[in-house]
């Protein structure tokens, strides 16, 4: 048996401020600097992408959100809406790996959510990505008040925690204009996590169809976008785009309520 | 006495029942194996009457590629020693029966409809075999069976699901759910109602069913561990232990001292933060949204000093088979304390305003009693057991890592008196479950404070062997619901050759559909937030 060496930490700064956070979406102090939010390969650093890095970075992940192709171009595919930010992948290839505690990772297509790194493409944002980014804060005028019913598809109820977070005195949603309602035939969002259980999948549909038009479908944490560590079984769907359609994606294991307000507001282009 | 003498003493008493037993011995735990299947009804009475043991779990494992056939293990315990009976019996095919014991442990109906569901064997003379977990699944297929393929797509039909009906004059049927008014898991309630009184409520749950238990067995041993936590998301730590606590007892693992203390901690700061929680759930269910908020500001702060502590704000990544990944050190330890008496301060204040609020007490008692025969039949653990006297808590009946060694402040007399009295007036109720909660979140801070230096031995060790293949151990922890016992069997390779769960909601779901008769709908939200079971740790 060996012994694992302590790893030296920095100090933790725990204060703790009971009053509303004057605005969510920015990143401050509100967030700690070791929350695992968003993980990536680390662009900063240069490396050769070879079958033997490759292998280990796919073998690490227990979802399967990280897969390497290899072409005459090898790539990295990295799946945020299948990732459980379990961190693994950073334990096996810590000189690779990067977490950063960015929450803002919502996407309203499901490809958008798969990140290719390859040794040919430049890192970053392409001019499509920026386009598209500038004409949803053209969007910004047409927001309006907005009624959400949550339904909870098979999770295992940490997406409920954070949501139920929204609603507390330190997030507070409400004064975004947003409510959460009790009815699908009050809601203009319908908020859907868990990986989608076939036990759930006639519910699902009901209450999408009981929602009145227009309507925008909300999908919650790495199961609802893809049916994360439950994966597409007997018993699950694999991700509830295969039942009802999806507008917005938002990963995470589960996201946090910063990154959950900026789904929504995303969804009705407030962002 | 260490287990050594526990189980001789049962050992020598199971003898006196038929000599001719074969009896093994397993750590804490003694496996009895019956000959004959039919010899169980009797050994159970025996077992029930001479040492008043409890029915913890009945686990149902298919081993005919072992040649054995299926194996069914009624799993035993006892309220004060720390010790496991595992009666095993051998069922040779499917689709055969196996002897019910619901008229000596009535919580074995459960089980028994579970077997049903997901084995095909059926448990001869149980009155109730509706389906549990599964909706709308064929007959003839049986999700844990070997032959069956995690992958396999199975065609559901569309029958309707029964439940009991209950007629007569002036009797209305209400059916919720499974999707609720509120933020809440999925689940079926049929209250049939009286003018505003519930006389009968039938609940129907299953809806989470993720297939955790045979997605296990197709994962490699280190990432079952994230599966684990992910079983319910709000008792990732105590899972993640108890699935830990078996592997550690199979490979004889014995983990550092310090990772033993983090364990702790953790596992208490989880309870801290959800009992937070349902605290202020419990006070909006019934209104009093002040308190709630106040309350839902201390979880909220506990939350985020999860973050700071392991980078996930409810805990989810701490654990490793061996040991912890997450580091305390002693600097972060002083900061777990101030934040603690700091939430802990506040907390009493509320709890004042609470009690000298008649409006707030007057909806909390009376509401939802719950009866002591019943709660014992039933087999409850937790705080639903402890709101009426019973005390199960497997951090004093099976202690486990860290928590022999823990020094809390011994009570002067009159301290022991003022508890006594205090207990005396626990009748079951929602004010009762509160003043439970109240009570564990308390000790949970003692305990926490009473670590004041960390050791200094490591993290974690490494698994350095092969795990035997086909040995089992039996994992277990206290969440802030109840015992949680996981049992694994070891496949070959480290795989998983059967991971059976059964958390404190599973055996204690059904006490909901008496604690609401004759109470008003109103009120039913209360009495189920006042019980905070899991719906996922359920169904898993």
């Amino acid at each position: 048996m060996k012994k694992n060496n302590d790893k030296v930490d920095n100090f933790i700064d725990m204060s703790f401020r009971s009053d509303t956070i004057q605005d969510p979406l920015k990143m401050d102090n509100s967030i700690a600097s070791n929350y695992r939010g968003y993980i990536t390969l680390d662009p900063a650093k240069d490396f050769i992408l070879n079958d033997k890095i490759g292998k280990i970075l796919e073998n690490s992940c227990p979802t399967h959100a990280i897969t390497y192709q290899n072409n005459d171009d090898s790539k990295i595919n990295f799946d945020n809406g299948k990732c459980i930010l379990c961190g693994n992948c950073q334990i096996k290839s810590p000189e690779l790996i990067k977490i950063t505690n960015k929450f803002d990772l919502a996407k309203k297509r499901r490809d958008d959510l798969i990140e290719t790194f390859s040794m040919s493409a430049p890192f970053g944002k392409t001019c499509d990505e920026l386009g598209k980014e500038l004409k949803n804060k053209i969007d910004k005028i047409f927001g309006r008040s907005l009624t959400i019913r949550e339904i909870d598809a098979g999770s295992c109820n940490g997406c409920e925690i954070e949501i139920n977070a929204l609603n507390n005195p330190i997030y507070d949603i409400e004064r975004y204009g947003i409510t959460f309602v009790a009815s699908p035939r009050h809601a203009d969002v319908l908020l859907v996590t868990g990986p989608a259980s076939k036990n759930m999948e006639r519910a699902l549909k009901i209450a999408y169809d009981s929602t009145p038009n227009p309507k925008l479908v909300i999908a919650v944490g790495a199961c609802a976008c893809s049916g994360g560590i439950f994966g597409n079984t007997y018993a699950t769907t694999g991700g509830i785009d295969g039942i009802v359609p999806v507008n917005v994606y938002i990963p995470g294991c589960p996201p946090r309520p910063q990154a959950l307000l900026y789904g929504i507001l995303m969804a009705i282009n407030k962002i | 006495m260490n287990y050594k003498e526990i189980t001789k003493k049962y050992y020598s008493e199971l003898e006196k029942f038929d000599s001719n037993l074969k009896i093994f011995e397993n750590n804490n735990e003694l496996h009895l194996t019956l000959s004959d299947p039919n010899q169980l009804h009797g050994l159970c009475e025996f077992l029930k009457k001479s040492f008043d043991l409890r029915l913890l779990t009945i686990i149902c494992c298919d081993e005919q590629k072992l040649k054995a056939g299926f194996k069914i293990r009624h799993v035993f315990g006892s309220d004060v020693d720390d010790f496991f009976l595992f009666v095993i019996s051998s069922i040779n095919s499917s689709h055969s029966y196996f002897p019910s014991i619901y008229d000596v442990f009535p919580s074995s109906i459960l089980y028994e409809r579970e077997i049903n569901d997901m084995f095909g064997l059926i448990a001869k003379e149980n009155p109730n075999i509706k389906p549990l977990i599964l909706h709308d699944f064929p007959n003839d297929i049986f999700p844990l069976q070997k032959d069956f393929k995690l992958n396999d797509v199975v065609k559901r039909n569309s029958k309707q699901f029964e439940f009991t009906p209950i007629t007569g004059e002036g009797v209305c049927e209400i059916p919720v759910g499974p999707i609720h008014a509120g933020i809440i898991e999925p689940g079926h309630f049929r209250f049939s109602v009286v003018g505003e009184t519930i006389i009968n409520l039938e609940i129907r749950l299953g809806y989470a069913h993720k297939g955790i238990e045979k997605l296990a067995e197709s994962m490699p041993l280190d990432d079952v561990i994230f599966l684990s936590e992910r079983i319910s998301g709000d008792e990732s730590v105590a899972n993640s232990i108890a699935f830990c606590n078996a592997i550690e007892k199979i490979a004889q693992l014995t983990i550092p001292q310090k990772a033993k203390q983090i364990r702790l901690l953790f596992a208490e700061l989880e309870r801290i933060y959800n009992h937070f929680g349902t605290l202020s759930g419990i006070l909006a269910d019934i209104g009093f949204q002040y308190g709630a908020s106040r309350l839902n500001i201390l979880k909220e702060q506990l939350m985020q000093l999860n973050e700071k502590l392991s980078g996930s704000r409810i805990l989810f990544g701490v654990n490793q088979i061996g040991g912890v990944k997450t580091n305390i050190t002693d600097k972060t330890l002083v900061g777990i304390h101030s934040v603690l008496d700091d939430a802990f301060q506040n907390f009493e204040k509320i709890l004042d305003h609470l009690k000298s609020n008649s409006s707030v007490m007057d909806r909390l008692r009376n509401t939802g009693i719950i009866e002591k025969q019943m709660a014992k039949d039933l087999g409850l653990v937790g705080i639903s057991s402890r709101c009426i006297g019973i005390e199960t808590d497997a951090r004093h009946t099976h202690p486990y890592g860290y928590y022999p060694s823990v020094n809390l402040k011994q009570k002067t007399p009159r301290e022991t008196m003022e508890h006594q009295v205090e207990l005396q007036k626990r009748v079951g109720d929602v004010l009762s479950r509160v003043m439970s909660r109240v009570d564990d979140l308390r000790q949970s801070k003692d305990i926490i404070c009473s670590i004041i230096a960390l050791e200094n031995d490591g993290l974690s060790v490494s698994l350095d062997e092969e795990l035997t293949p086909y040995s089992s151990g039996l994992g277990y922890a206290e969440s802030h619901r109840g015992e949680t016992l996981h049992w694994v069997m070891i496949g070959e390779h480290d795989s998983i050759f059967r991971y059976k769960i059964r958390t404190a909601s599973f055996s204690n779901w059904p006490i909901i559909e008496h604690a609401v008769l004759n109470n008003i709908v109103a009120d039913f939200p209360v009495i189920n937030k006042s019980f905070d079971f899991s719906y996922s740790g359920n169904d898993l």
